[in-house]
């Protein structure tokens, strides 16, 4: 799967491989030392300039809150 | 005036196993209308030990013919917000489209838990809620188109899962957490 931004699909990739091996290996027993830190914060600088591009920071940043808050209910929503 | 739907199934995977590939459900046959998918936070619960992911989906937009005139864009974006309790063995995901709220707005709600009485299942809660506010007295035809196409989507994301599921499982991408599983058995 590609990144929404083609520059970022690299990272992404390499993001993505990192994440599924800690994931699978190291979170699922217990192991919760957060190991691809650094190859996200490089993704995640990447996307978020696509995202700034396409107009579509403020979207996010503003629904990311009510994620789920139809659902009321729980403490997840925070 | 939102509406609510529910279903319930299970896989025949363990959690770690249907975690793992509901992270990994993009891309697969069933799901070719998922252009995209980015990682735009990853965090660890300091406190808590818990993951908490936030995705964003850009996916392509199939309307009917009728709501052509009031949708603009050809695009769509859905947020995701996945909250993952290894100690628990309970991942919740939640998704809200953030383009087109105007017309409604449509929240998911997965709630994977490891079975109980069987720790080789996993248990799937789904909910959904449509809300849609625009008038015009299309609210009840988009809620009813919407409610048609609710079980078409959680059939063909559940083929999409038992896709991913099945690739997983023969890489051998979980075999830690298999080999952990059958320890414990």
């Amino acid at each position: 799967m590609d990144s929404i931004g083609d520059e970022c699909t690299p990272l992404k990739h390499e993001y993505d491989a990192c994440f599924n091996k800690w994931y699978s290996e190291k979170f699922l027993n217990g192991d919760s030392t957060n190991e691809c830190l650094a190859v996200f914060k490089k993704y995640q600088a990447c996307v978020k300039k696509v995202l700034q591009d396409k107009g579509l920071t403020k979207m996010i940043t503003d629904a990311r809150p009510a994620i789920g808050s139809t659902f009321g209910d729980d403490q997840e929503a925070k | 005036m939102v509406k609510f739907y529910q279903q319930k199934y299970a896989y025949d995977y363990s959690w770690g196993t249907v975690s793992f590939a509901f992270m990994n459900r993009y891309p697969n046959p069933f799901a070719t209308h998922v252009l995209t998918a980015d990682t735009i936070d990853h965090r660890i619960d300091a406190k808590t030990g818990e993951l908490h992911i936030v995705r964003l989906l850009r996916k392509t937009n199939s309307v009917p013919r009728w709501a052509k005139g009031i949708m603009r864009g050809n695009e769509a974006y859905i947020l995701e917000e996945i909250v993952v309790d290894a100690q628990g063995n309970r991942m919740v995901a939640k998704t809200r489209n953030i383009t087109h709220t105007r017309l409604m707005k449509v929240e998911e709600k997965q709630t994977l838990c490891a079975d109980p009485a069987d720790n080789s299942r996993t248990l799937c809660k789904n909910e959904t809620s449509i809300l849609s506010n625009i008038g015009y007295g299309l609210n009840s035809k988009i809620e009813n188109f919407s409610l048609s196409r609710f079980s078409d989507n959680i059939a063909k994301s559940r083929k999409g899962m038992l896709y991913v599921l099945d690739l997983a499982h023969r890489k051998g991408l979980i075999r830690a957490r298999v080999i952990a599983d059958k320890q414990e058995q």
